[in-house]
C-alpha cells in the first residue's frame, strides 16, 4: 500500500477554519485540519519533498508565547503531538492511534514571527505500538527534541 | 451546558499570550495544596472530540509551571524557573464538560535545578501523570 492509498477517517469532513490568516512560509501549503485545538492555534503547514520525506512549519504570533515573549513550552509539544500522530498514522497504513507517552526536552527558544520547523520519524514499530520521534528547529537552531509512544487502537 | 462556578478565591493564571488563548486555567488552593482547574470546552477537543493531547500536555506544563516559578520566588523574590524536560503519560481521555484538576509537588529542590511530579485528573479518574525538570534562574544571575 502507498501513501497515497491511505485515506483519513476525517477525509470529506469540511476542515475547521483559524482564527488568523498566516502567510505560509515559503514553499510550504497551510494542511487541513480537523482537530478543533489544532485549528485554534493554527494555521499549520507542511511540505513533501520530492524523496517523500516531511518537514511541517509553523509561524509563532502572540497567541502562542508566554508573558515573557518566548513560545510557549505547551505550544511546542502541541506541535510535537500533532505531528507524531500524523507520523504513527501514516506509520500503519491509517490505523487510529492514540498518544501513550511523550517525552520533551527544551533546547532552545523561539519568539513571535519566528518559523517553527518539525520533522518526524517512526523509530520502530510493533503491531500496536508506535515509536515515532520529533525535532522541532528554529533557523537550524534545535528548539526541542521528543520520544512518543503510541497505541494502535483495536491491536494488541 | 453551564459550568459550576469555580471555588471562591480561585483566580485565572497565566492570562496572556497562549496561557489566556489555550484555557482558561483557574489557581487556587484547597487543604491539599495547590490546585489548578479547567472545564473542558469544544475548542479544547481534537478529531474524535477528546481532549487533545497536546492541550492536555500544555495544562499539565501550565500546572508545573506555576508550581516551580511560586517556589522558586517564595526563596528568592527574583527568581525565575523554565521547564528543561517534561515526561507525560496520558492515562485517560478527557470529555467536553468535564473538570480537570491539576497538581503538582516539588520532589527535590537543588539550589538550580527542580525535580517536579504532576497529576491531571476528573474526579477519581486520572487522565495524566507527569514528571518535569526545571532551571532555576536566581535574582543574582
Amino acid at each position: 500500500m502507498t501513501e497515497s492509498d491511505i485515506i483519513h477517517p476525517l477525509h470529506g469532513r469540511t476542515p475547521l477554519p483559524c482564527p488568523r490568516d498566516v502567510t505560509a512560509p515559503e514553499g510550504f501549503e497551510a494542511q487541513e485540519l480537523h482537530d478543533p485545538f489544532e485549528a485554534l492555534m493554527g494555521p499549520l503547514f507542511e511540505r513533501v519533498n520530492a524523496d517523500g520525506s516531511r518537514v511541517a512549519a509553523f509561524v509563532v504570533d502572540d497567541r502562542h508565547v508566554n508573558a515573557d515573549g518566548g513560545l510557549h513550552d505547551g505550544m511546542m509539544m502541541t506541535l510535537a503531538d500533532a505531528f507524531l500522530g500524523g507520523a504513527a498514522w501514516r506509520g500503519t497504513g491509517g490505523k487510529p492511534c492514540v498518544t501513550m507517552s511523550l517525552q520533551a526536552s527544551f533546547l532552545g527558544e523561539a519568539k513571535a514571527g519566528d518559523v517553527v520547523e518539525i520533522r518526524t520519524k517512526v523509530e520502530k514499530q510493533t503491531r500496536s505500538v508506535m515509536f515515532v520521534s520529533a525535532a522541532l528547529t528554529v533557523a537550524g537552531e534545535p528548539l526541542m527534541s521528543a520520544t512518543s509512544l503510541w497505541k494502535v487502537l483495536g491491536e494488541r | 451546558m453551564t459550568a459550576e462556578p469555580f471555588p471562591a478565591g480561585f483566580a485565572q493564571v497565566q492570562t496572556q499570550g497562549f496561557g489566556g488563548f489555550a484555557g482558561p486555567v483557574m489557581g487556587g488552593a484547597d487543604a491539599k495544596g495547590p490546585l489548578f482547574l479547567m472545564d473542558i470546552a469544544t475548542q479544547h477537543l481534537n478529531g474524535a472530540d477528546r481532549l487533545h493531547g497536546g492541550m492536555m500536555m500544555s495544562l499539565m506544563s501550565i500546572v508545573m509551571g506555576e508550581v516551580a516559578s511560586a517556589t522558586a520566588a517564595g526563596k528568592d523574590a527574583g527568581a525565575k524557573t523554565r521547564a528543561l524536560s517534561l515526561n507525560c503519560d496520558f492515562v485517560s481521555a478527557g470529555e467536553t464538560g468535564e473538570r480537570i484538576e491539576g497538581r503538582a509537588v516539588i520532589t527535590r529542590a537543588t539550589r538550580s535545578v527542580m525535580f517536579i511530579s504532576g497529576t491531571l485528573s476528573v474526579g477519581a479518574r486520572v487522565l495524566m501523570t507527569a514528571t518535569g525538570v526545571f532551571a532555576i534562574k536566581g535574582s543574582a544571575e
